[in-house]
């Protein structure tokens, strides 16, 4: 058992953390009210190795070896203090490239990846109270229904897709040329490029339906929530980060705010989930990193679900209290914490949220207790 | 001990403000939301069911076409009028409520000191339209860049000069900041005096020195506008400034003015709530989750039942509250508890109908989102949470704690 990062992980939290102390955070205002990234974040990013990190070398990507998903979370504790949007599309080629190497065809893969090597993006997402119609087409599988709204959606070029096929989970690559996507802002991530995809008896190839039951749509969820709680976490404290700075500058009835006992309290109780949630997506993307059979990735999968949970709380009471810290200018446009809060929600309710998930949709847990 | 619904005049009110939340306020305002713009045809939709800027100064008559119960019945406020009519307006949207309502925030220090004269003053500011076509507004300035949650540390100076004031300073978060006819601002008249140096001017856009300032980019209730104000060497004449002689407390008048308001805050508070409440009940009933009836589901039907819990509660509060003001009751601690619980209970209650809806809640435009962003503010405005635990800690304990 060891807490200590290895030297190729602090060099890279270090390198993120630069990266978001001087470049995504000041971006993040700008890139939120006009709601769209903006275009230095490629150039920048990618010199750092975002968006390729998960594509193999022999592919034009960059992973040699396996990949390393307690490395990923170690990045998106860092990615979540700077800007949730941004981090989003920094984030989001990795499942999809992961799953198609793993399980795709030879066809998906030379499609996904020279897609992803020319500066592409794809995107994930799921079918979590079972709104898609999917039915089988000789190999293929045909799809009717709306897919999203999932951040990237609106500018990538696949979407890595769980779904139920007569009953049984299925991941597809829907390649979004052709169909119809439609661009969003909504008042979360509004810079992450969100889209909606809507199917008509859509078919997806048999090339393209990247792996067939629990296991493997398992493993993508637990590697997604992993990453997401990771980033949720690094945003709970970046929230009380900003909350410290202005309650230490703040001063009301004779005292900097900052030492009365109630806001010590929020922030103490902030940074207490943070540090749980800190800890429960490491831990979730260290077993993500060992899933290799059924028993592996369930320990995996469960340890993600439950990560996310304690992360969604986290993040959103501790951007809710910073708001409250900041006041009457926690409510405002000029200061960094109102976009916190928005941004907030989606952790809990991307790739299912987790009530339905955890309670309703899984046929073990509603076995009972 | 039902203290509303038996009320033939109340019940009427509910009634028709609820149907006008439900057909006018309901279609714009995503619309008033996603442009953070005034309802200004609204605003004069809503003058024509009595709900006037200057209802507040005109008194009860003005809303309900009856003058008040005279004798032992006469209440002492208006205050349950004013949660009834609050809770509607807010069930449609919270930013339109206050849009239509914010100019009772300055009405109310005028109706409660002013003279004749200056109720007359105030009404005629804002009749009329004015050049844009829209109506006139009043904004009441208190807070100001360093003093928000501690009044008493008003910089804002009011410095007498002949048969006028000049008035200095600069105020901050004011409703109706940029748009209004009239204004109410708090400055210190006597430094020397401390609070009891504090009154509130009466005074006219376009008062030489007066300068509305820039209007802010919010988290929610963005239909109501909120901006700086600036003063610089603003003359308003004496007859202007309410409260004269012994009729004011100084700083006082606003910590009584800000606790008439809150059972009304506490209100809207209860309204949002509801809002997303009755919006996730009709969700429920007809949903459905990987082909299993959602309203089924011990999940999903025991957050109902908590969130009606919650929403019962906080109703409660807010009506003893009011209740208590309208029959002459100290309610300071009462009132703090209604608007500090209704605050709770409408975050509470919008998080949880987020959380729920789940994926589908990240569409734009999505009205359970606008009214989770819409809540955060109840926890802040007129007294945060923290200034109302501070008021009812210290009626407990007799100390302010920090």
């Amino acid at each position: 058992m060891d807490f200590a990062l290895d030297d190729d992980q602090a060099l890279i939290v270090q390198t993120v953390r630069r990266f978001v102390d001087k470049d995504l955070r000041a971006w993040a205002g700008d890139a939120d009210r006009a709601a769209e990234a903006p275009g230095k974040l490629a150039t920048v990013a990618g010199d750092l190795g975002f968006y390729l990190d998960a594509v193999p070398e022999a592919a034009g990507g960059l992973l040699d070896g396996a990949y390393g998903h307690v490395t990923r979370a170690l990045r998106g504790l860092e990615l979540g203090r700077g800007c949730s949007a941004m981090a989003a599309l920094l984030e989001c080629n990795v499942e999809p490239a992961l799953a198609v190497a793993r399980w795709g065809s030879d066809a998906a893969k030379a499609e996904l990846f020279a897609s992803l090597a020319a500066g592409g993006l794809a995107t994930t997402g799921r079918d979590s109270r079972g709104a898609l119609t999917l039915s089988a087409d000789g190999d293929g599988v045909r799809v009717t229904g709306k897919v999203g709204p999932l951040p990237a959606l609106g500018r990538a070029s696949h979407v890595l897709l769980c779904a139920t096929l007569d009953g049984a989970p299925v991941a597809l690559l829907v390649a979004t040329a052709g169909q119809r996507v439609a661009a969003q802002a909504p008042s979360a991530w509004r810079a992450a490029a969100w889209g909606t995809l809507t199917l008509e008896h859509a078919l997806v190839p048999a090339s393209h339906v990247v792996a067939r039951g629990a296991d493997a749509v398992a493993l993508i969820g637990a590697w997604y929530r992993a990453s997401l709680a990771a980033r949720a976490a690094g945003v709970a404290v970046a929230a009380m980060e900003h909350a410290r700075h202005y309650a230490s500058e703040r001063v009301q009835f004779g005292q900097p705010i900052g030492r009365f006992e109630s806001l010590i309290g929020l922030r103490d109780d902030a940074l207490t989930a943070a540090t749980a949630a800190r800890l429960m997506a490491l831990h979730a993307a260290w077993l993500c990193d060992r899933a290799t059979d059924g028993a592996s990735i369930a320990a995996a999968a469960d340890a993600a679900s439950r990560a996310r949970v304690v992360a969604g709380d986290a993040v959103r009471q501790a951007t809710v209290d910073a708001v409250q810290i900041y006041g009457g200018y926690g409510f405002v446009n000029d200061y960094p914490v109102e976009k916190l809060m928005r941004d907030a929600r989606p952790y809990e309710q991307l790739f299912g949220d987790e009530r339905f998930d955890r309670v309703l949709a899984d046929p073990d847990r509603a076995g009972g207790i | 001990m039902d203290i509303f619904h038996d009320n033939a005049m109340l019940a009427g009110v509910r009634q028709m403000l609820g149907a006008f939340a439900k057909q006018y306020i309901r279609p714009v305002a995503m619309k008033h939301d996603r442009e953070e713009s005034m309802p200004w045809a609204l605003m004069k939709q809503a003058q024509a069911f009595g709900m006037t800027q200057t209802a507040v100064v005109d008194g009860r008559k003005a809303l309900t076409g009856k003058d008040d119960e005279e004798g032992a019945n006469k209440p002492k406020s208006q205050s349950r009028l004013g949660v009834v009519g609050s809770e509607e307006l807010a069930y449609g949207c919270a930013g339109v409520c206050l849009a239509i309502g914010g100019s009772g925030l300055a009405a109310s220090p005028v109706a409660r000191m002013g003279t004749e004269e200056q109720k007359q003053e105030f009404r005629r500011l804002l009749k009329g339209d004015d050049e844009h076509g829209h109506i006139k507004v009043a904004a009441m300035a208190l807070s100001e860049p360093s003093t928000g949650s501690d009044i008493s540390g008003l910089s804002t100076t009011a410095r007498p000069d002949g048969d006028h004031f000049v008035i200095n300073g600069h105020k901050q978060w004011i409703t109706n900041g940029q748009s209004a006819a009239a204004y109410v601002v708090w400055a210190q008249t006597d430094p020397s005096a401390g609070r009891a140096g504090v009154r509130g001017f009466l005074v006219a856009r376009g008062t030489p020195g007066l300068i509305p300032g820039r209007k802010e980019h919010k988290l929610g209730i963005r239909a109501s506008e909120t901006a700086q104000v600036h003063f610089e060497d603003c003359r308003v004449h004496k007859d202007m400034m309410l409260g004269i002689g012994a009729s004011s407390e100084g700083l006082g008048d606003t910590k009584k003015m800000l606790d008439s308001t809150r059972p009304m805050v506490g209100a809207q508070a209860v309204g949002i709530a509801r809002a997303a409440f009755d919006y996730l009940v009709e969700r429920v009933q007809g949903g459905t989750i990987h082909g299993t009836a959602l309203k089924q589901h011990q999940h999903v039907a025991f957050e109902l039942a908590e969130m009606e819990m919650e929403i019962q509660a906080a109703r409660a509060l807010v009506h003893k509250s009011a209740w208590m003001a309208d029959h002459g009751q100290d309610n300071v601690r009462m009132a703090s508890i209604a608007k500090a619980y209704g605050a709770k209970v409408a975050q509470d209650v919008t998080a949880r109908a987020l959380t729920l809806l789940g994926e589908e809640a990240l569409e734009p435009d999505h009205p359970v989102e606008k009214w989770y962003r819409d809540a955060k503010i109840y926890d802040i405005f007129e007294g945060t949470g923290q200034i109302q635990r501070r008021i009812i800690a210290r009626s407990i304990l007799g100390v302010n704690a920090t």
